[in-house]
């Protein structure tokens, strides 16, 4: 598990991640792609990395985190379009609360579910969400959205920089996304990441241990969901609009694909190779064929059926036999500890 | 509101009720012998309304025009059996999930789902189309001073009649048994020299093929449009959700509160109609962890 390796390891990782990130718009372009994919894989970056917290670290299935990220994106929209907001600052915490805010509410009658049951839970409140969205047209302007916002600049009082280039936005993007990534890597060790994990291993095991569970997996669904916010709010700055379609079941669902794609189950960075590996294939084969979406349909169903820990999955199989790490040196755990299980089974006794 | 006004609204949700009891019937089903959540199920309904027009289009029945009551059977019958086919293809692929973590088939079939919706989309085009039923069937009738689609009734009627069927299969023949045996124990049954991966697979055919069947009874209703699944399979869940999963009667119970539910509110507020449901499984599921009727696991608990 991530948390077993050294800290020294994962932490040169994540210095080789930002650095190979703040390079990216040298290069983008000459690859065949272009800036803007970039903006748009870092903000899903910060997306899924808030995603994998609740589903990675602490078992929770959700299946209806595009209505929290949606819910940020219209929280920065509104603030601009009926408030007339025009600080970044401003419009950026509205997208964190709002988000934390219906997230917190959801989790309040989810955090006593498990499983199949919470899953079903996370459907009917990111439907509840989406329908709202699409329905009060008189704030969201129903299934067009919210259009021509602006990019606001990044104001630090002395100076202010503009991020209306695709560039510029790119590495407000990436600063937010290291941000979270710090926040996140001392977070999941720390003490209440430890206990995060735990329940997800077991449940009711970690309820004997003293700790009020429901409200760890509340904290950490409501911390999840804030920075969905967080990136939904980005996202709207980027395409200057907000509108209910990343609400909806099938993005939500694109998410935990992304997640478990890239091997988010298992590790730290797994998320930000679902993210990648997503829009990269979009590029190249919607290039080829317009039924990209079926292909990618198709390599998700063979990555559950045969590596289900993803990308990063493979990764630890390969470089475990080429590096030759010690016996001793476990990476993978056992696959049937992905939720706590629904019954308290036998083996408590 | 008065109550003459307010009958066909029940109606139409005790109709729709019924067909979406159908689609859980068949969820819960499955849930009961495999332990599966199949989110593929509202894409194999839509399946079923896009094979029956497949049928038509080979019997030349013409786009506006009513099929005749032989063509219509054929359709009825050939579609879900396409349908059951597709669904013991993914139960094939299913099979590698088994035993590990229930979310690992929830996850396998939501990229059937995907699959499935996206193929159909390329085959059949995304505008909606038209499926109809026998002229017998369409039209109104008189009841006592309301006119009322007769469709529907004949709709409500097939479900219950399928319901019933459905009963009988799992309560009264040895089938049945089996079905339930597995469900309680699949290590007992197969120990006991069922050939427990065929049962399987059949169990995956029929409740998928009842998903099918529920799509090629709803179209006329609703049209023939790819997102049709996802319109269809969110409050089956919700129902199987509500009744408690893995509880037949619950189900139908729960499907049958739905529908009226969804009637009622879309007698006051149509654009709300949907929500409704939502807020009824929020509120049931807040209260009872596992929904009205749901025990542990097995069909009939």
């Amino acid at each position: 598990m991530t948390s077993l390796r050294s800290y020294s390891n994962d932490f040169t990782k994540m210095v080789f991640v930002f650095a190979f990130l703040a390079t990216v718009p040298l290069w983008i372009s000459s690859v065949g792609l272009y800036d803007y994919i970039a903006i748009e894989i870092i903000i899903w970056c910060i997306y899924a990395m808030g995603y994998n917290l609740a589903l990675g670290y602490t078992g929770l299935p959700s299946f209806g985190h595009g209505a929290f990220f949606g819910i940020g994106a219209y929280a920065m929209a509104m603030y601009q379009v009926h408030e007339g907001g025009t600080s970044l600052w401003v419009g950026l915490l509205l997208s964190i609360l709002a988000g934390a805010g219906a997230g917190g509410l959801s989790a309040l009658f989810m955090s006593h579910r498990r499983g199949i049951y919470f899953a079903l839970m996370t459907i009917a409140f990111g439907q509840v969400f989406w329908f709202v969205a699409i329905k009060k047209r008189e704030y969201t302007n129903g299934e067009d959205g919210l259009l021509n916002l602006e990019r606001l600049p990044v104001d630090f009082g002395i100076f202010s920089l503009d991020v209306s280039s695709n560039q510029s936005m790119y590495f407000l993007g990436l600063a937010f996304f290291m941000l979270v990534v710090l926040g996140l890597w001392t977070l999941i060790h720390s003490p209440f990441g430890y206990i995060i994990q735990s329940l997800k291993q077991n449940e009711t095991r970690t309820w004997f241990l003293g700790y009020n569970v429901h409200l760890f997996k509340w904290i950490s669904f409501t911390l999840s969901t804030a920075i969905s916010g967080l990136a939904g709010g980005l996202f709207a700055l980027t395409q200057r609009s907000a509108f209910p379609d990343v609400m909806s079941l099938h993005w939500s669902g694109i998410i935990v694909m992304m997640t478990i794609v890239g091997g988010g189950l298992v590790s730290f960075w797994g998320p930000v190779l679902g993210v990648m590996f997503y829009f990269i294939m979009r590029d190249f084969l919607g290039t080829y064929t317009s039924t990209w979406i079926l292909w990618f349909g198709v390599s998700f169903m063979a990555v559950i059926l045969f590596e289900p820990h993803g990308i990063a999955g493979l990764w630890m199989k390969i470089s475990q036999r080429i590096f030759k790490m010690s016996p001793g040196h476990r990476l993978l755990p056992p696959e049937r500890t992905l939720v706590p299980t629904p019954e308290p089974s036998n083996e408590l006794v | 509101m008065t109550f003459e006004e307010l009958v066909p609204h029940l109606l139409n949700g005790l109709s729709i009720g019924l067909l979406f009891a159908l689609i859980a019937l068949g969820f819960t089903l499955i849930v009961g012998v495999m332990e599966v959540i199949n989110l593929a199920h509202g894409s194999l309904f839509a399946l079923g309304a896009y094979l029956a027009l497949a049928v038509y289009g080979y019997l030349e029945v013409s786009e506006f025009g009513f099929p005749t009551r032989s063509q219509y059977a054929t359709a009825l019958i050939v579609a879900p059996l396409g349908v059951a086919a597709v669904g013991m293809g993914i139960e094939l692929g299913l099979r590698r999930t088994y035993g590990k973590d229930p979310l690992y088939g929830l996850l396998f079939t939501f990229g059937a789902a995907l699959v499935l919706e996206e193929a159909i989309r390329q085959r059949w085009g995304p505008t909606e189309r038209l499926l109809r039923a026998p002229a017998d069937v369409s039209g109104f009738i008189e009841l006592g001073d309301i006119f009322y689609f007769k469709y529907r009734i004949f709709a409500s009627a097939f479900a219950v009649v399928l319901i019933l069927l459905l009963w009988v299969l799992i309560e009264k023949t040895q089938l049945g048994a089996i079905i339930k045996a597995g469900a309680h124990d699949s290590e007992m049954v197969r120990a006991l020299g069922i050939n427990l991966p065929v049962l399987r697979m059949f169990v995956f055919g029929l409740g998928t093929a009842l998903a099918g069947i529920a799509g090629i009874i709803m179209a006329p209703i609703w049209g023939v449009r790819p997102h049709m699944g996802v319109d269809a399979v969110i409050p089956a869940f919700l129902i199987v959700t509500i009744g408690g999963i893995g509880s037949f009667w619950g189900s139908v119970i729960s499907g049958i509160m739905v529908g009226l539910t969804v009637g009622m509110v879309s007698a006051y507020a149509t654009e709300w109609s949907i929500l409704s449901i939502y807020i009824l499984l929020i509120v049931v599921i807040f209260f009872r962890q596992r929904g009205l009727f749901g025990k542990a696991s097995g069909l009939d608990k």
